[in-house]
């Protein structure tokens, strides 16, 4: 009896496996093999083919304000040190000393001379050169070259307007590439034309659910309504803020995109019919907001990205929200557990006022004490564990078919483009078309040649 | 210690707390049975009758906490216009309150069976009618079937006696975790 269940067991498990990650993906139907939250197998190939290749957020340079200043972060599950070296150049460290593997730091911030190891005191500069060893002389007797010792690094760190990514991989295309104007547009959307920087202090906390849930929710409009039915019905949340009907969705390479709230004709026209001071106090009155009533702005955003509300995802995992004063990393921990780490910014060039106001609506919003996110959590948490669940996860797959089939990718004259439409699904399909792109192709060049342009016409 | 006697009865330390042993045992005896009032009316949910127990100008605040080497620990919790994870006032408290009692308060509904702690009760300060008071907390909650959570830590709070009873004028909450290990804190402190 026992031996025809494990026969049984393991030659599903066989069978799983010769499937392809596009045959989780149903695109033509919007469906999603429930198969793809769950499993250990898959998870620890996205640690490899999505993590280890793609451009991970580290930090914002105002968060490394000195030489030696760093800021402790994952790529993927491997802890990895932001670093400011002595040429000022951000170094993206490994945190394991190759000795032993122990890591070199084991405070998540700080200011540091260099980083030494606590097992045997290998120390590494800040630039991750071996620069000393312990009875170098004495005991290695000249057969320990220190210059192959250094600590590893991450292959490539670049900027994009002060916000720091890494990627192990070499062949990654350059950040700018990455990123292409949908990503771009993305952190634009945070007013980059303003000298940003991070507010002290990262929310982090641990919610017990599959990484991929967390994601697709920041482009979910249509869970406001009854998830957040509590903020709103007791008066803290409007619910035309939370759940507007017009809707607008960007869809980029690699999996990047912005979807939610666009300024509808109505509200451009009202905002055309005041005055210049006016229409200055309507956005002065959102915290955080005000910039974008200028002209670098408009130029900035573009004549479509300047319409947007809406949330941007920088495949595969961070979150620009809250109107652009928060970043928000989807850190996985497990397939059933990730870290949400919260990252505030503020004009620093802006009155004490103001920024007063984004950090309070920051804390009041989101964090796992905002009146929005603690009721978030629950629901992925439930996702996750009801996808373990052998029969459900082999019978039904996951709907994300709203809208599927219905809507026109429109393309601006610049270039920009977009659907409106009404609350949708369409980038939450995106993110899991691009996800079985990166978990099928073998390696950059691959990705590169075979991954879904931005869609035109019918989508 | 030193035997306090009728005489010294009514002097104060420099903390403005008072000298003798008298005196001393019934502020610590008031401060403990109003901490302890205020969490039973917390574990059985009556939130708004918790709400009575503040003052209108309280700052209920928890800082973030980080990992920090032990020559860095000054930088260890956020300041107060950081980022923290609570920085109430009374009229966002009262949201809170109004958002668990409306309905569709998810993480609340079913409600989390919680239990206060509060240990290590000790008045550090004394000032007119404004008493400093540092205690330990363990709030343990469990949900649904199985889920569990629990916070350890320290909380500053400043009891200001209005018209012969206390209420809670500033609670500041000192948590021992960094990364928090729940999904969220929809739980009062």
């Amino acid at each position: 009896m026992r031996n025809e269940k494990w026969r049984e067991e393991t030659g599903l498990r066989a069978a799983e496996k010769a499937r392809l990650p596009s045959d989780f993906i149903d695109v033509e139907h919007g469906l999603v093999d429930r198969k793809i939250f769950t499993d250990e197998a898959i998870y620890k190939d996205e640690l490899k083919r999505i993590f280890g290749r793609a451009w991970n957020f580290m930090c914002h340079e105002s968060q490394l304000p000195e030489v030696g200043s760093f800021f402790m972060n994952y790529i993927g599950e491997d802890q990895v040190i932001a670093v400011r070296d002595r040429e000022g150049v951000i170094q993206v460290l490994i945190n394991t000393c190759p000795h032993r593997g122990n890591t070199v730091c084991r405070a998540e911030q700080g200011k540091t001379r260099s980083f030494m190891c606590a097992y045997h005191g290998w120390n590494f500069d800040l630039n991750g050169d071996l620069i000393g060893v312990p009875g170098l002389d004495e005991f290695y007797r000249g057969g320990l070259k220190r210059e192959d010792w250094g600590i590893s690094k991450a292959a490539k760190v670049q900027s994009y307007k002060g916000f720091v990514f890494a990627t192990f991989d070499p062949q990654s295309p350059d950040l700018d590439d990455y990123l292409g104007w949908v990503g771009k547009l993305g952190l634009d959307l945070m007013g980059t034309d303003r000298e940003l920087v991070a507010v002290p202090g990262v929310q982090k906390n641990r919610i017990r659910c599959n990484w991929k849930l967390a994601v697709d929710n920041l482009f979910d409009w249509y869970h406001p309504k009854i998830s957040h039915a509590s903020a709103i019905r007791s008066g803290f949340f409007d619910e035309k803020l939370l759940y507007p009907a017009d809707q607008m969705v960007m869809l980029g390479e690699y999996g990047h995109a912005v979807s939610g709230p666009k300024i509808t004709m109505a509200e451009e026209e009202a905002l055309a019919a005041l005055s210049d001071s006016e229409r200055k106090a309507v956005f002065d009155s959102l915290p955080g907001q005000s910039w974008r009533f200028t002209e670098s702005a408009a130029e900035t955003l573009g004549p479509v990205g300047i319409k947007s509300r809406g949330h941007p995802n920088i495949f595969p995992n961070l979150w620009v929200s809250t109107g652009g004063t928060q970043l928000c990393l989807r850190v996985p921990r497990g397939p059933a557990v990730t870290e949400l780490w919260w990252f505030t910014f503020v004009d620093k060039n802006a009155p004490e006022e103001q920024k007063r106001k984004v950090v309070r609506m920051a804390t009041h919003f989101f964090g796992p004490a905002g009146l929005l996110e603690q009721d978030d959590g629950e629901n992925w948490n439930h996702s996750t564990r009801t996808c373990r669940e052998t029969m459900t996860s082999r019978r039904r797959p996951l709907n994300f078919a709203m809208g599927k089939g219905q809507d026109m990718v429109e393309v601006d004259p610049s270039g920009q483009s977009r659907v409106e439409t009404v609350i949708n699904e369409h980038a939450q399909l995106w993110l899991y078309r691009s996800w079985a792109e990166w978990m099928e192709a073998e390696d950059w060049p691959a990705l590169i040649a075979n991954h879904a342009a931005e869609p035109r016409g019918r989508i | 210690m030193r035997i306090a006697s009728e005489s010294n009865a009514g002097t104060r330390n420099p903390d403005g707390l008072p000298e003798s042993i008298d005196a001393k045992m019934r502020l610590q005896y008031e401060v403990e049975q109003f901490l302890y009032e205020e969490a039973a009316l917390l574990d059985e949910r009556r939130f708004s009758e918790w709400l009575d127990f503040l003052t209108d100008d309280i700052h209920y605040w928890m800082p973030i906490r980080r990992t920090t080497t032990a020559k860095d620990t000054e930088n260890e919790f956020t300041e107060i216009g950081q980022m923290a994870f609570f920085d109430d006032d009374k009229e966002l408290l009262t949201a809170r309150v109004r958002k668990m009692a409306v309905g569709y308060a998810w993480s609340e509904d079913p409600p989390s069976r919680t239990r206060h702690f509060v240990t290590n009760v000790r008045p550090i300060a004394m000032h007119g009618d404004d008493v400093t008071v540092e205690a330990n907390f363990h709030l343990y909650r469990t949900r649904l079937e199985s889920e569990e959570d629990g916070w350890r830590g320290r909380r500053r709070d400043v009891l200001r006696r209005v018209s012969s009873q206390f209420r809670l004028a500033k609670r500041h909450i000192y948590l021992e975790q960094t990364v928090l290990l729940s999904p969220n804190l929809s739980n009062i402190f």
